[in-house]
């Protein structure tokens, strides 16, 4: 059916993670390559990233190399590529396909096909300024661009267009940031950090929109020009601040009909100028007031916008996304039997409100004395989101707030109380992380909500919200013990661990008051019939209605408690291990229930385990799903002290996957520090190797690493991959290092999640899933034959895990250098040369 | 206050009341847009009917003058999940819940929507009630209710009138017209003259159109009097027609097809629709019970242009002899995708072409 001649099919990845960069990009590449190897051809891909999952997949040959023009070419040359994927790999993809395709010289041979977009699209799409007047040349509606390269053909332009502007990067090296110049004094450090960002140090200066709504829609194309729309999210914050660090609510709540049909009929009309063959994700600005709508950036490709729509629609985005890139007519998709017959060409609908909430770093390195620019601005400060389920705004709200599990002061309600009117009034026009809590204080001092609406640019509607919010909340907080108010409470998601503040108890008090009285969750389905027709569900959601309509899965079942939203710090291999654990839980037959709350890893995707509850993670919450599906065992990442302890308490059967509570420290500029790596089955313990750790690197060290007498003698009651770390006043790498007494100055750690992927890469063994073996004693003689002889292994590996260059100075304006392997967000590889 | 919503099977689905404290019955089904409610409850083609809708929070776009099918709501009762309140200020003159106590129709919300919804996709629509307390005289009285079949006399006009445009001349028959067509007519700047549907062939010809259109409207178009189809046989023979949605089915009647009920009633916007002879796909606005039995289509005199890819149905229909043809789903666009007003853009085409040879 597919209208493509294609044999060996190449991915290119996304790369390390980043501001922006999440795990959307592996998850949808992890997910649809089995997919195409079901079209019958061969799937490469290339990735330099160490958390990948998609490189540890068996559906394809996977190339773990720097992604660079020059080993994209290599690879394509070595395996006979003919046909190159670049949007799966997302924006830096994209570019990193479009420079190969310019630097393609005659000797290369024949420059492979380009599924989804055409060449000559692709080299358009990466050019802001001439995307934008394709667009205009369309009749579509665009804001004016100008570029610029030198500071005098800038302040030219700052003569003709009026303030506020913003400040792009033509041809950006990395990802694209937009900077809102305000004020006069603001525009020359705007224009010179844009040209930085250019690879030719021109920018692109255009009239700033701040104080529309931003609103997004996500469509497809076929290549019959068939178009659909998958779903649209508005943000609640006005542009101005960044999409990523905006609270967004999907569906769109307080737009009309006609304007989303408006906005609709132009995002098809992008899809058909690009004659896509893909998703394509358009962002707009809204004055519903005027009926005025700009589209302000087009994505044609895989972003987090397509996976946050996959999982709040439960409609397959990825599944479709490459069938059409494969050239099969929408009408023609035949997904697996996890899905609905009809469910491609169905436009999903809704039945349930989704809150996205992003995830800041401010807490993190504020611990660490590091201290940031916390205000929200039109440059992306937050590294992770988390979503909320719920079926009304409210209750999706508060349960995406109780996933974010915000433990900095500054989202403390008493903490609020104290700031002045004047210092309120400043912090609504400069909104910092904490604003949902200030709106929620703005009101609670009485000002109209038509002043708070013109003061932050807010729809009404929010405020009407959590206004609503505020008057249950000082209810329930009165009511102590009553049944009502506990009743009310519930249907708006506030939870037990909330409850039980208000009523100085705790939460198990709560949870009895609520069971006595048959105040008990009940799981929706979540699927893109919105009702009309049954469908395959796997996907649930609690919420306190009438009619439940999960079953339990099985009498076998292991829950695996997510890790929630990426955070600085490791978390971003948490989707990583999540997914292993899945994959290895199903391999050995158990029937596995996830529960989780982030779009932008592979851990909910419907086909890896039976059941997916997209929930927050505290223990009323996980209790809760307990409760219906009776698992044999639970799987909880162990930095979840408290969770892990309740559910013990609560006699529950935990099983530990090892983790450190704290964000891993890192050496400084003048030490080393040292790991020896050792593996416990959960009865004795096993050298795996020595490795070295100097800022912004990692490496192998080449010897056979021993195990001390007092390790061997040590009992790790959880099986996994632990180190002895200690520190050294070396600067250089070693061949050799004797291991220090272990008694003092060494201390053992789980090893991070993320050097677990790097060294299950490295040595091609896959520790997680032994690991998984041996929590459930399913440890087999190869896995024992192995770890006796595991630290001959491998001896030198050419390949480091370092630090990638993330741009902390223009996200966060920290007061000193973030160390990107301590306070780490992505990694990236080196080979030797 | 605590009010109950009573089906004829005997369920009861208790919620808040919003909107008019009446008592209410109707024949209740369920709509899974996500946007328009406001067009929605104006539409009069679904006068006599109470709406529960699968979007779980109405309300928030507020009540807005361009967003009217008809002045009044249609429906008889409105069940939702969360109502969302805004204020009634200086840009906002109008809200959900005044606008429904204002025309004396209740509402219900906090209903587990999605039970429902699940309940009437096995049932299919049945009689209804929204009442203060659940008891016996209430369910009594619901089953002693007989609901009109005399939708489509209760909505259209009963007297003619003009909505002067200085372009082509189209008579609108009307069965209950909503504001969509006579915009999408504006659009055009059609002179539309809209007759009422006992209009006769001769006060339709002496107007001389140019173009006549089949109006939308409510109910089963069996219940109506032979004569319309008498009407569309001879009219469909002079000038270019359309039929939309009630128009559709009545203009496939006139042509000796048969409707029959549809295995699940449709009330949405996300069912791909195929125009067959470009196979493209496109979505629109669709309200549908019934649909026009594909084997009952006299091939010598009609054919099928577009069908509904989810269950098969016929969704147009062409004339082989005659430039008429009809659409079951709303191309006005009010609420819905825009892509389906292409059918208008048919429309005008077959005008032009008509004037161009034929006078």
């Amino acid at each position: 059916m597919s209208n493509i001649t294609a044999n060996n099919v190449l991915f290119i990845g996304a790369g390390a993670n980043d501001f922006g960069r999440e795990a959307e990009y592996d998850a949808a590449i992890y997910q649809v390559m089995p997919e195409l190897r079901g079209h019958g051809v061969n799937v490469y891909l290339i990735d330099e990233n160490p958390y990948s999952l998609s490189l540890e997949s068996l559906a394809a040959t996977a190339i773990w190399q720097p992604l660079t023009v020059e080993n994209i070419k290599a690879v394509i040359k070595q395996y006979q590529i003919d046909t190159v994927l670049p949007l799966f790999g997302g924006e830096r993809a994209l570019r990193l396909w479009s420079q190969t395709v310019q630097a393609w010289s005659h000797g290369d041979g024949p420059v492979p096909q380009t599924l989804g977009l055409t060449i000559d699209m692709l080299l358009r799409v990466n050019n802001v300024a001439v995307l934008t007047s394709m667009m205009a040349d369309a009749g579509l509606p665009v804001i004016t661009n100008h570029v610029a390269k030198a500071q005098e053909d800038a302040n030219e332009l700052l003569r003709e267009i009026k303030l506020p502007l913003m400040v792009r990067a033509l041809h950006p090296n990395q990802a694209n940031t937009r900077q809102i110049v305000e004020r006069l004094d603001e525009f020359e450090t705007a224009v010179n950090s844009a040209k930085s960002q250019s690879m030719t140090q021109e920018i692109v200066i255009s009239r700033a929109i701040n104080g529309m709504k931003e609103v997004s829609l996500e469509v497809l194309r076929d290549f019959r020009g068939n178009k659909m729309q998958i779903g649209a999210s508005e943000d609640m914050d006005p542009i101005g601040i960044h999409t990523a660090d905006s609270l967004s609510v999907s569906p769109t709540l307080t737009l009309s009909d006609q304007i989303l049909e408006k906005m609709r009929f132009y995002a098809f009309q992008v899809a058909d100028l690009l004659d896509l063959r893909g998703v394509l994700h358009v962002q707009f600005a809204v004055d519903d007031l005027t009926n005025t709508i700009y589209i302000i950036k087009i994505s044609p490709y895989i972003d987090q916008m397509a996976s946050r729509m996959a999982l709040v629609t439960g409609y397959p985005v990825m599944l479709v996304a490459i069938n059409l890139a494969m050239g099969v007519a929408l009408e023609e998709i035949v997904l697996s039997h996890d899905f609905g017959k009809k469910m491609a060409m169905m436009e999903p609908m809704m039945d349930h409100v989704t809150v996205k909430l992003p995830i800041f770093p401010f807490g993190e390195l504020e611990q660490a004395g590091v201290s940031v620019n916390r205000q929200l601005n039109s440059i992306q400060k937050s590294v992770g989101s988390t979503i909320g389920f719920g079926r009304t705004f409210i209750e999706a709200l508060e349960k995406a707030i109780r996933s974010a599990h915000f433990n900095n002061a500054s989202f403390s309600p008493t903490n609020m109380s104290h700031s002045s009117d004047d210092a309120l009034i400043q912090q609504l026009i400069h909104p910092e992380d904490n604003r949902v809590l200030l709106l929620v204080e703005a009101i609670k001092r009485g000002y109209e909500i038509d002043e708070l609406a013109e003061l932050t640019n807010i729809d009404e509607f929010f405020f009407y919200q959590l206004g609503h919010l505020l008057k249950l909340e000082l209810e329930v907080e009165q009511q102590a013990d009553s049944v009502e108010a506990l009743r009310r409470a519930k249907k708006y998601g506030l939870s037990d661990g909330l409850l039980a503040r208000f009523w100085q108890t705790n939460f198990k008090n709560i949870a009895t008051l609520a069971h006595e009285n048959h105040i008990e969750p009940t799981f929706k389905a979540l699927e893109p019939s919105a009702g009309e027709f049954p469908e395959n569900a796997r996907q649930y959601y609690a919420t306190y209605e009438e009619e439940n309509e999960s079953l339990p899965v099985s009498d076998d079942t292991v829950l695996v408690i997510g890790s929630g939203a990426f955070r600085m710090g490791d978390a971003a291999a948490g989707g990583y291990a999540t997914t292993i654990v899945l994959s290895e839980l199903r391999r050995l037959q158990y029937h596995t229930v996830i529960m989780n709350n982030n779009a932008s890893d592979a851990t909910l995707l419907q086909n890896l385990a039976d059941k997916q509850y997209l929930e927050p993670l505290e223990i009323s919450d996980v209790m809760k799903v307990v409760a219906l599906e009776k698992p044999i065992a639970i799987i909880v990442p162990g930095n979840r002290r408290k969770l892990i302890d309740a559910l013990t308490d609560l006699k529950q059967n935990v099983l530990i996957l090892p983790k450190e509570k704290h964000v891993p420290n890192g050496p400084d500029d003048t030490e080393t520090e040292f790991a020896l790596n050792v593996f416990s089955d959960g009865h004795n313990i096993y050298p795996i190797n020595i490795t070295q750790h100097m800022t912004g690197e990692l490496r192998i060290v080449p010897e056979i690493a021993q195990l001390p007498i007092q390790l061997a003698q040590t009992h790790l009651e959880n099986p996994g991959v632990y180190q002895v770390i200690w520190y050294q006043d070396t600067s250089e790498w070693v061949k050799h290092v004797d291991v220090p007494d272990i008694s003092h100055d060494t201390w053992l750690r789980p090893m991070p999640f993320g050097q677990v992927a790097f060294m299950s890469k490295v040595m091609q063994v896959q520790w997680l899933r032994m690991t998984v073996r041996a929590l459930l004693s399913r440890m087999t003689l190869q896995d024992n034959e192995l770890l006796v002889n595991v630290n001959k292994l491998i001896l030198q590996a050419d390949v480091a895990m370092i630090a990638s260059d993330i741009n902390y100075a223009l996200h966060l304006q920290p007061t000193q250098t973030i160390d990107g392997t301590r306070f780490e967000i992505g990694v990236g590889i080196k080979y030797d040369e | 206050m605590k009010r109950h919503l009573i089906l004829e099977d005997g369920t009861v689905f208790e919620g808040l009341g919003f909107g008019a404290p009446a008592t209410t019955f109707g024949e209740i089904i369920f709509h899974t847009a996500m946007t328009g409610y406001q067009e929605i409850i104006t539409d009069p083609i679904y006068d006599g009917q109470m709406i529960v809708f699968a979007m779980p929070v109405i309300g928030a776009a507020g009540i807005h003058a361009e967003a009217y099918e008809s002045v009044k709501p249609a429906i008889r009762g409105m069940i939702v999940h969360d109502l969302a309140e805004v204020s009634v200020n200086r840009q906002r003159r109008m809200n959900l819940d005044r606008f429904l106590k204002q025309h004396n129709v209740p509402g219900l919300y906090q209903v587990d929507t999605r039970k429902l919804i699940r309940h009437l996709r096995e049932t299919g629509p049945q009689k209804a009630t929204i009442v203060d307390f659940a008891d016996d005289h209430a369910v009594d009285q619901l089953v002693a209710t007989v609901l009109t079949n005399k939708q489509v006399q209760n909505t259209a006009t009963l007297k003619p009138y003009a909505n002067p445009g200085r372009g082509r001349h189209i008579v609108v028959i009307d069965f209950g017209l909503k504001h969509g067509i006579l915009r999408m007519l504006g659009d055009y700047d059609a002179n539309v003259s809209v007759l009422p549907y006992t209009t006769s062939v001769d006060e339709v010809l002496t107007l001389d159109p140019d173009g006549i259109i089949l109006s939308t409207g409510p109910g089963d178009p069996r219940s109506l009097p032979d004569s319309v189809l008498t009407l569309i046989r001879v009219l469909q023979t002079k000038a270019p027609l359309l039929g939309i949605g009630l128009g559709h089915e009545l203009f496939a009647l006139a042509n000796d097809a048969t409707l029959a009920p549809l295995s699940s009633e449709h009330h949405g916007m996300n069912h791909p629709i195929q125009e067959i002879i470009s196979r493209q796909i496109f979505f629109a606005m669709q309200g549908q019970g019934y649909a026009v039995d594909n084997d009952s289509i006299d091939r010598k005199k009609l054919f099928v242009t577009y069908r509904d890819l989810v269950d098969g149905a016929v969704q147009g229909l062409r004339h082989r002899e005659y430039p008429a043809f009809s659409v079951q789903f709303f191309p006005d666009a009010a609420p819905g995708p825009l892509e389906a007003t292409a059918v208008f853009a048919d429309f005008f085409e077959t005008v032009e072409d008509y004037v161009e040879h034929h006078s």
